[in-house]
């Protein structure tokens, strides 16, 4: 009730203002006149009468001035006029205001982007119902060592697990896909009916996938996305009933997915078939991407403690083709499997544009103390007429608030635009599909801006204050003041230096790497060598025989192309086709490893022309022969560092190993050993293993259909050398979907994410050094001005011109150097974040920081020298005669 | 910024104005001069001081005010007392008549009556 006529008085004071304030004149006129009635009536003459009214009442204008403050809006008048004031002298300095808006507007929306980023992968929860609920279930067999579900390890959870409601998997896979069109290669999801009912998804249109689904031999069915029913049959409610054609089978639609929906769980994928398990026959492979959905009220620990149960029930009935008991099923918040690392790669984003928007803040705060010094004149004037202390202080802020108003939504309509950049700058985040500016990025920015207002006043603000104070005691308040200013100037210089220089390490560190990584021997002459992947679908390529067929053919078509040296088969290409798939445990005959320590490495399979194709040269033994068939005793042949690596003081050729865990299968010979090829990235070691494509993948034939390239090496264009394979192909088959790479390329796309980031920080850096150096220009061009008079007396009196420019240059240099090695210092002890970004350089690189100290003190000196060279210029007595 | 003793004449001036105001609503002048004759003429109110205080006890919620034409049809700015107003003016008469007895208590050492 109070606090309501409290309002609502004093917010009708503030609309009504002039109405109210025209209402209390009349009401004291009324009053006076009635006191003069009043008078009369008691027997004064008029005259008479309206002096002793007046006594009576107490100076009119002071009356009325503190009925005009009990209406309690004097703040909120002052601060909309000194608001309106600002916003009157920034209109007067537009260079002034646009500068200072344009700094902290991209500032402020870079960060914003960056914060809606994280705000999107990093806090928000999933886009599933109870996302609390979902877990990834993994196989597990240490801290870090996780691998996917097989079919004997869903079946099994499904059928006991206590602790989940649903529970499913999904296969990613590359296949032949055609819906209305022509067929094209894509990645579909081959998803159980458990898979939606755990995520709780629910279709637009029509089902998702139900139990009945699964048996094998039951109809083939598919959920495809809102996108994909759009594009291929016209609208949603068209593709039910309808059929997609998935590695040549035919799949009935049965239901579309809500618009936007293009990945469920971190798979992405317009189409979902059922997958239909095989009863299983061994353990492996462990490919599935296993999702569950916790019971209302169970914890995560007793759900580790339920699938770990399961696990050790399991495993007797399968050991003889799995022996890690330590492999345990482990459930994991879905959200956190999801993000993964990607926190890392968002906090180092984050801190960069954090250190960018401080440099920006400490840039416009150093702007406004020019102006405010500019401006001590007036504010002493105003301070001398009773403007106190706190409404000086406000007039600054208003101004610095004002700017910083402006500068929020300049930086919402950067953040706005930004957003879009994200998807370019890091393709592969996770979550990139959800990624926004919600209300949260909206408080974000509103708080950067306020909280960037405030800051960049302060210094003004503190300077401006003493300066006043000072001023209404002595009369020598410049010299004392100028220094306070200068003092603090110096101190916001330094700071941008401070703040600038971890970013330029960072950037020169990642940069160091990046060049190191391009340097890396590959393994193999990339020029004139192309690949092209063919995947069989399975339907028509079921039996060994036909495969092997085609693979004949293709490769006899593929040795014919224009300027074809040689030509080969391989299940993996180079540089790093083993980070997604294609390596294999094995164990060596003469020194068993212990359970679950077997070594891994990347395994492919090849054909004996593949190697000369890629100019991979033999070592020691053999290469394969058409003898090294399918039904041949297994043979490898391993790389030189796998060699040395598992055999150091032994010739590898003649050694057994035992592959892939198959304690049944015949003992694997070594036969030959070959030159070093990365498949692991530049980065990663050069071990291999290579089978005879004959023989891969004999034990695990449940893995077909295959993926397998062609490689040649020819002479002519590639562009030629690939629509002649594309013929041959085409010839064999008219429906296989292919992708064409040249071995260059693939090696160019390995190294993208760190040339990305490498992009990323050196733009942030760039940025930052441009700002500190725009910021000590600053600082000297005004010291030269202010100075302007010292300098003439000392040019009249016979300095030269190049020891003003080793005056003023000294002293800007000073700061640079502080504000260099202050950031050093702080950039060493943040060193170790970056340390997982860089390949074979050390955070504390020595070389790396003597540059980029180096490259920032250049900059600085370049930004010193310009204002000193203007210092040399300068004419004594014109200088003399401007005071 | 006002200090501790017009704080006292504040509350004091406002407790005046809502008795005034309790019997019937009137303008800023005839509140002064119903003060005056409640009073006995022991306080004589500074007329311009009444001003404000009747502005910050409207942003109280004590009082309303409305523009009504007087007796000599003139237009005058009356004040009426709020519901809220009223009860200030209980709580005011009560507060005082224990402060009063206190002091009463204290300068002439016996208990006045009706208290304890």
């Amino acid at each position: 009730m109070s606090l309501f006529s409290d309002l609502s008085e004093r917010a009708r004071a503030l609309f009504y203002g002039e109405q109210q304030s025209r209402e209390v004149d009349e009401e004291l006129r009324f009053h006076l006149e009635r006191e003069v009635q009043e008078n009369v009536r008691k027997g004064m003459d008029p005259e008479q009468a309206r002096r002793q009214a007046l006594l009576a009442f107490g100076g009119v204008e002071r009356v009325r001035e503190e009925t005009w403050e009990a209406r309690g809006v004097r703040p909120v008048v002052d601060l909309t006029s000194d608001m309106r004031y600002a916003f009157r002298t920034l209109g007067r300095n537009r260079g002034f205001t646009l500068a200072a808006v344009a700094v902290l507007g991209l500032a402020i929306g870079a960060s914003t982007v960056v914060f809606g980023v994280v705000n999107s992968v990093l806090l928000s929860e999933l886009p599933y119902p109870h996302p609390e609920r979902l877990v990834r279930i993994h196989q597990q067999n240490s801290p870090t060592n996780r691998f996917g579900l097989s079919a004997v390890d869903y079946q099994a959870i499904r059928d006991q697990a206590r602790t989940l409601e649903a529970v499913g998997v999904v296969l990613m896979r590359d296949v032949s896909l055609s819906g209305a069109g022509r067929p094209e290669q894509a990645r579909v999801g081959w998803a159980t009916a458990g898979f939606f009912r755990a995520l709780g998804v629910s279709p637009v249109r029509g089902r998702t996938l139900a139990p009945p689904d699964e048996e094998p031999g039951a109809p083939p069915v598919a959920v495809v996305s809102y996108a994909f029913a759009v594009q291929a049959f016209g609208d949603a409610a068209a593709a039910v009933g309808r059929s997609v054609t998935i590695d040549g089978v035919s799949h009935t639609v049965v239901g579309v997915l809500p618009r936007g929906t293009d990945r469920l769980a971190a798979a992405r994928a317009a189409v979902w078939p059922v997958l239909q398990l095989e009863p299983p026959k061994r353990r492996g492979p462990f490919t599935l991407y296993g999702v569950g959905r916790l019971r209302e009220g169970v914890s995560l620990e007793a759900a580790v403690r339920d699938l770990a149960d399961i696990s050790r029930r399991i495993f007797p009935t399968w050991a003889s083709g799995f022996q890690d008991r330590t492999a345990l099923l482990t459930p994991v918040p879905l959200r956190a499997a999801i993000v993964g690392n990607a926190g890392r790669h968002l906090g180092i984003f984050g801190g960069a544009v954090a250190l960018v928007l401080l440099i920006a803040v400490a840039n416009v705060a150093t702007l406004m103390l020019v102006r405010a010094s500019a401006r001590e004149r007036e504010l002493a004037v105003r301070a001398s007429l009773g403007a106190t202390r706190s409404r000086l202080a406000r007039l600054l802020v208003a101004e610095s608030l004002v700017v910083a108003t402006l500068a929020g939504l300049a930086g919402w309509v950067v953040a706005t635009f930004g957003l879009r950049l994200v998807g370019v700058l890091d393709p592969n985040l996770p979550r990139l599909g959800e990624v926004a500016l919600g209300g949260r990025a909206l408080g974000f920015a509103a708080a950067a801006a306020a909280a960037s207002g405030i800051l960049v006043s302060l210094p003004a603000v503190s300077v401006v204050l003493a300066s006043v104070a000072s001023s209404l005691r002595s009369d020598d308040r410049r010299a004392g003041t100028s220094q306070r200013a200068n003092l603090v100037r110096g101190a916001l210089v330094v700071s941008e230096f401070a703040l600038a220089l971890p970013l330029l390490l960072g950037a020169g560190l990642l940069l160091n790497s990046f060049l190191r990584l391009q340097r890396v021997d590959p393994g193999f002459d990339p020029a004139g060598v192309v690949g092209v992947s063919v995947s069989l679908p399975a339907a028509r390529y079921s039996d060994m025989a036909t495969a092997d067929r085609f693979w004949r053919q293709a490769l006899e078509r593929a040795q014919a192309a224009p300027g074809a040296v040689a030509a080969g088969l391989s299940t993996a290409l180079p540089p790093n086709d083993a980070l997604t798939g294609d390596v294999n445990n094995f164990d060596l005959v003469a020194h068993p490893a212990p359970a679950g320590a077997q070594p891994t490495s990347p395994w492919s399979g090849v054909t004996e022309g593949y190697f000369q194709a890629l100019g991979v040269a033999l070592l020691d033994g053999r290469l394969f022969t058409p003898a090294d068939s399918s039904g041949a005793p297994p043979v490898v042949i391993v790389s030189r560092s796998w060699a040395e690596h598992y055999f150091p003081d032994q010739q590898a050729v003649g050694q057994e190993i035992v592959a892939g865990g198959c304690t049944e299968c015949p003992p694997t010979t070594v036969i030959g050993v070959v030159g070093d090829v990365k498949y692991l990235g530049l980065a990663g070691s050069a071990d291999a293993v290579y089978e005879p494509l004959a023989q891969y993948g004999s034990q695990a034939k449940a893995m077909n259909p295959q993926t397998v390239s062609l490689v040649v090496r020819s002479t002519a264009p590639p562009s030629a050398v690939f629509s002649a394979i594309r013929e041959g192909l085409r010839a064999l088959d008219p429906e296989l979907p292919t992708v064409e790479t040249t071995l260059s390329q693939r090696l160019q796309s390995s190294v993208a994410d760190p040339r990305r980031w490498t992009a990323i920080v050196a733009g942030f850096a760039a940025t930052a050094v441009l700002l500190a150096a725009l910021g000590v220009f600053g600082l000297m061009s005004y010291v030269v001005r202010q100075r302007r008079r010292e300098i003439g007396v000392r040019m009249a009196l016979g300095a030269e011109p190049a020891s003003v420019i080793r005056m003023i240059v000294g002293r800007g240099m000073r700061y640079a150097l502080l504000g260099t090695g202050i950031g050093l210092g702080v950039a060493l002890l943040q060193a170790r974040w970056l340390r997982a970004l860089l390949f074979e350089v050390a955070p504390t690189d020595p070389g790396t920081i003597a540059a980029v100290a180096a490259l920032l003190l250049v900059v600085a000196l370049a930004a010193c020298w310009l204002p000193g060279r203007r210092a040399a210029h300068i004419r004594p007595l014109e200088a003399l005669a401007a005071e | 910024m006002p200090d501790d003793r017009s704080d006292l004449l504040q509350g004091t001036l406002e407790m005046l104005v809502l008795k005034a105001l309790s019997l019937e609503p009137m303008h800023g002048w005839g509140i002064g001069q119903r003060i005056d004759q409640l009073s006995g003429e022991v306080f004589h109110v500074n007329q311009g001081s009444l001003y404000p205080a009747l502005q910050r006890m409207l942003r109280k919620g004590w009082i309303r005010s409305e523009w009504r034409v007087t007796e000599n049809n003139r237009r005058a700015r009356y004040y009426t007392l709020t519901r809220a107003g009223r009860r200030r003016l209980d709580e005011e008469a009560a507060t005082w008549e224990r402060t009063s007895a206190a002091v009463n208590w204290v300068l002439r050492g016996r208990p006045a009556k009706g208290t304890t």
